[in-house]
C-alpha cells in the first residue's frame, strides 16, 4: 500500500488562502460561530446558499451541469478550510459530497440535469437512508421493499438514524427490489431518489443526546417513486453504494471534526507561556500531520482511478479515534469546566467535542467493522 | 527517482537480503563484527554511496540516502552502514575530505568537547560502534566557533555499552588526541546535521517497522488454533488492521519527510515525523508482539531483531523529547494559529536543488 505525497501548488495555495479570508469575514459578519463537528451537526440552510453563491458546492463536477469544473484536490483544500474554522456545512454536505458524484457516475442525463443545477446552487439537499432499525452494520440485511407498479415503485419500510433529513429536500435510499434472498443478502438491492415531501412519508426526529434534533426516524408508507428516480441499475445498488464510500471515509472530516478545540488549546497554551502544554500538544499535531498526509494521499489515488478501499477505511478508523482523543488530552492540559453554552470558546468546543465523539467512530462504518475490512484486505493482499 | 538511484537501491536491498540474514544479525548478538557483509559492502563500493559522484556517490541525494537507509531497519543490518556513510557525507558536506577507514559519527549539541590547539580532551557518550571503528566525526568548539573535526580512535580509551538491540553505544575519552582535519561552519549546518541525523533515524526506524508489520501479517496466516489460522478470530483482524494503519502513516509521513528535505523545503517534517513515529513504534511492537505470543519472545525468532531496534532507535540522537520542545517554542513563538501553522509546513514550492539545510 503505497500513498502519493502531494505538493499544493501556488494556485492551490491561493484558493486555500482565499476561501481562509472569505470565512474570517464571515465569522466577523456573525454569519456563523465556530464549532466542532460542524459538518455533520451544524446545518443553516442559509450558510449553504452563501456557500453556493461562491460556487463552493459541487466545485468539481463539470460546468455543463453548473459545476466547477476544478480538481478534488481544490475540493479537499476547501472542506478542510471549512473545518478548520467549524463552518456549519452540513446542509449540503451530503449532496455535495456523495450524491453529485454518485449522479456523475451511475445517474442518467435527466436526473444530471434535474438534480446537479439545483444542488449547486444550494437549493436542493440530500439526505443518506441506509441504516435501518434492525440493519446497522449488517447493512446488505435492510427490508425497506419497493414493489413494482405502473410507472414506478411503492416504498415500504422505514430508515433510521438520517442525518439532516428534516433540513433535506431528499434521500437516496437503499431499498430491496427483490425479495430477500438469504444466501445472497446482496443481491436485488437498488437505490432510490425518494422525494421526502412525498405522500407517504413521514419524518420523526430522534433526539440527539445533547436534545438537538439531529438525526431522523423515515418512515415510508405506499410511497411512490417514478421509475425515472431509480439511481444507476436496478439491483446494482449494493456495488454503487461501495463506489461512494471511499469518499465517505478518507476525506478530512475524518481528522479534524474536532479541530477547533485542538486549535484553541494551542492558543490558550501559548497565552499561559506553557512550554510544557505546548509539547504535549505538539504530540496530537504530530498524529493530525500524520493522518493528513494519509487523507490527502488517497485524495490525490481517488482522482487518478487508484483502488484506496483500505486506506481509506484506514484514515476513518483511525482518524476518528485521533478525534475522540482530542478533547481527553487537552482536558489534561487547559482548566475546563465543558458547557455547550460557555462564553469561553475553550469550554464550548470542549462541550461539544466531548458530547459528539461517541459517534465519530460509529457512523459512515463502525471501527470494528472497519479493521475488519483492512484485516480482510490485508491478508488477502 | 532517477534510475540510477533505483538501481543502487536494489543493489543495496539485494546485498543485505542475500547477507544481512538472521545468522548474521545474530553475530552482533555475541558482540561479534560481520566482517564479511562490510567487506561486500566495500567490494561493491557502496559504502560511499552518500557522498558525491566524484568520490562514488549518489551527489548527496537525500531522497536516495534515507531511502536506502530505510532498508537498514529492514534487515536489521548488524554493522554500522548509517554512521560510516554519514560520517563521510557530513565530512563532505561541511567541506572535508571523505575517508575509507571505518567512521562513525557523533553529533550532540550536549556533548561538543573544546578544541585545544588541534588536540581535543574528554569523554563521549553513546557513540555508535566506536570500538569497532577507527575514525570519529563530530562537531566540536572553540570559543564561540563550532568545528567538525575527524579524530582518530586508535588511542581513546573505550567502555564497551550496548542499547537494547545490542549495537555498541560506547563511551569514549580522549585525553589531549590529534584531530586529522577540522573546518569552522556556521551554526546552521550542526542544526542542519541535527535534522538529518534525525531524519536517517527516522527512515531506519520505518524500515524496522514495516517489518515488523509484514512479519506479523505472515505469521497470522501461518498459525493455527482451534482449526484455523489465528487471523480469522477478529481481534487478531484488529491488531492486523491498527499495524497495517500505523505503517501506512508512517510510510507516507517519512515519504513527506524526505521529499520536504530533498526539496530544500523542510520546515517541521523532521520533528513532527519524530513525534509521530515514537507512537507508531510503540502501537506496532505491542500488537507485532502480542499476535506472535509466545514464539515471538524466543531469541530463535526474529521479531525481535526489529522490536528491540525501534525500542532503541526511539531513544536515540534527538529524539521526540528534544524536537517536541522545539516544536512547543515555535508554537509559542509563532504569530499563526495552529492551522495556519500545519498548511503552511507543506505549500512552499521552491525550485528543486534547493538548499537541503532546512
Ligand atoms: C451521529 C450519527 C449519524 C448517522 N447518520 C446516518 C445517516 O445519515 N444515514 C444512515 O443511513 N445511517 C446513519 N447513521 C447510522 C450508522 O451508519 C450506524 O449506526 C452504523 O452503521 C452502525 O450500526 P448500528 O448502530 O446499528 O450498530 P450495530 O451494527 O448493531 O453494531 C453494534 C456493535 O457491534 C459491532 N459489530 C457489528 N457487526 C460487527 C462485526 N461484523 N464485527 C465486529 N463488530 C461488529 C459494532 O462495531 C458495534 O460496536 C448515523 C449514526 C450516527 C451515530
Amino acid at each position: 500500500m503505497k500513498l502519493p505525497t502531494v505538493q499544493f501548488t501556488e494556485q492551490q495555495e491561493k484558493f486555500r488562502l482565499e476561501v481562509r479570508s472569505f470565512l474570517k469575514k464571515q465569522i466577523e459578519l456573525g454569519t456563523f460561530n465556530t464549532k466542532c463537528d460542524s459538518w455533520l451537526s451544524g446545518s443553516d440552510p442559509s450558510f449553504s446558499k452563501i456557500i453556493a453563491k461562491q460556487g463552493w458546492i459541487g466545485m468539481t463536477w463539470p460546468e455543463e451541469y453548473g459545476g466547477g469544473g476544478r480538481s478534488s484536490i481544490d475540493r479537499y483544500i476547501l472542506t478542510e478550510e471549512f473545518l478548520a474554522v467549524g463552518a456549519p456545512v452540513a446542509a449540503h454536505w451530503f449532496a455535495d459530497r456523495q450524491t453529485g458524484p454518485l449522479l456523475l457516475r451511475f445517474g442518467t442525463e435527466e436526473q444530471r440535469k434535474f438534480f446537479l443545477p439545483k444542488i449547486v446552487k444550494g437549493e436542493c439537499f440530500f439526505a443518506i437512508g441506509l441504516s435501518e432499525p434492525n440493519s446497522g452494520s449488517d447493512l446488505a440485511s435492510v427490508s425497506t421493499r419497493a414493489t413494482k407498479v405502473e410507472g414506478g415503485w411503492l416504498v415500504n419500510g422505514a430508515k433510521t438514524w438520517t442525518s439532516n433529513a428534516h433540513d433535506a429536500h431528499y434521500m437516496v435510499t437503499l431499498v430491496r427490489t427483490e425479495p430477500l434472498d438469504p444466501e445472497k443478502k446482496h443481491k436485488g438491492l437498488s437505490q432510490l431518489i425518494i422525494d421526502l415531501h412525498a405522500d407517504g412519508v413521514e419524518i420523526k426526529p430522534i433526539r440527539y443526546l445533547t436534545g438537538e434534533n439531529h438525526f431522523n426516524d423515515v418512515f415510508f408508507e405506499n410511497v411512490f417513486v417514478p421509475d425515472n428516480m431509480v439511481v444507476g441499475t436496478l439491483g446494482n445498488g449494493w456495488v454503487q453504494g461501495l463506489a461512494e464510500l471511499a469518499y465517505e471515509r478518507s476525506g478530512p472530516e475524518r481528522i479534524l471534526s474536532t479541530f477547533p478545540l485542538l486549535n484553541e488549546l494551542v492558543e490558550e497554551l501559548k497565552k499561559q507561556g506553557d512550554l510544557i502544554g505546548l509539547g504535549e500538544a505538539s504530540k496530537l499535531i504530530a498524529e493530525m500531520w500524520g493522518l493528513r498526509n494519509l487523507s490527502i494521499g488517497v485524495a490525490k489515488m481517488l482522482e487518478e482511478g487508484g483502488e484506496v478501499a483500505i486506506p481509506a477505511a484506514l484514515v476513518k478508523s483511525i482518524g476518528t479515534k485521533f478525534e475522540q482523543k482530542v478533547p481527553e488530552v487537552a482536558r489534561l492540559l487547559v482548566q475546563t469546566m465543558p458547557c455547550l453554552e460557555a462564553h469561553k470558546n475553550f469550554d464550548r468546543y470542549m462541550a461539544e467535542a466531548i458530547l459528539h465523539s461517541p459517534g465519530f467512530t460509529i457512523r459512515g462504518g463502525t471501527s470494528e467493522v472497519l479493521y475488519g475490512i483492512v484485516a480482510k484486505g490485508v491478508v488477502a493482499g | 527517482m532517477s534510475e540510477m538511484k533505483d538501481m543502487l537501491i536494489e543493489v543495496i536491498d539485494k546485498i543485505f537480503k542475500d547477507c544481512a540474514d538472521k545468522e548474521t544479525v545474530d553475530l552482533l548478538e555475541e558482540g561479534k563484527w560481520a566482517e564479511n557483509l562490510w567487506e561486500l559492502l566495500a567490494e561493491n563500493e557502496m559504502l560511499n554511496f552518500a557522498l558525491l559522484e566524484e568520490h562514488g556517490g549518489v551527489g548527496g541525494d537525500l531522497d536516495c540516502i534515507f531511502n536506502v537507509y530505510r532498508l537498514v531497519g529492514r534487515y536489521a543490518v548488524p554493522i554500522p552502514f548509517v554512521e560510516h556513510t554519514l560520517a563521510n557525507f557530513t565530512l563532505e558536506t561541511s567541506g572535508l575530505s571523505p575517508i575509507t577507514e571505518r567512521a562513525t559519527i557523533l553529533i550532540d549539541e550536549e556533548q561538543m568537547l573544546e578544541l585545544q590547539e588541534d588536540r581535543l580532551s574528554g569523554l563521549l557518550h553513546n557513540v555508535p560502534w566506536a570500538r569497532h571503528m577507527q575514525q570519529l566525526v563530530t562537531a566540536a568548539k572553540q570559543q564561540d566557533d563550532y568545528y567538525i573535526v575527524q579524530i582518530p580512535l586508535e588511542n581513546a580509551a573505550i567502555t564497551k555499552q550496548i542499547n537494547l538491540a545490542a549495537e555498541p553505544r560506547d563511551s569514549i575519552t580522549f585525553n589531549n588526541a590529534a584531530v586529522i582535519q577540522k573546518i569552522v561552519v556556521p551554526y546552521e549546518l550542526i542544526q542542519s546535521l541535527k535534522k538529518i541525523n534525525t531524519a536517517a533515524n527516522i527512515a531506519k526506524m520505518s524500515g524496522a517497522l514495516e517489518k515488523a508489520n509484514e512479519l506479523t501479517v505472515q505469521y497470522s496466516k501461518e498459525r493455527q488454533q482451534f482449526g484455523r489460522p489465528i487471523h480469522r478470530f477478529q481481534l487478531i483482524q484488529q491488531h492486523i488492521a491498527i499495524l497495517a494503519g500505523e505503517t501506512a502513516i508512517t510510510n507516507t509521513s517519512v515519504d513527506n519527510m524526505i521529499s520536504a528535505l530533498a526539496e530544500g523545503r523542510e520546515e517541521y517534517e523532521v520533528a513532527l515525523a519524530r513525534l509521530r513515529i515514537d507512537e507508531s513504534s510503540r502501537i506496532v511492537a505491542t500488537s507485532a508482539h502480542q499476535v506472535h505470543a509466545a514464539i515471538g519472545v524466543t531469541h530463535e525468532h526474529n521479531l525481535h531483531h526489529y522490536t528491540r531496534r525501534l525500542w532503541s532507535w526511539r531513544e536515540e540522537g534527538y529524539t521526540s523529547y528534544y524536537w517536541k520542545k522545539v516544536l512547543a517554542q515555535t508554537l509559542l513563538q509563532s504569530e499563526m494559529d495552529l492551522w495556519e501553522f500545519i498548511t503552511k509546513s507543506n505549500n512552499v514550492i521552491q525550485p528543486i536543488g534547493g538548499e537541503t539545510n532546512g
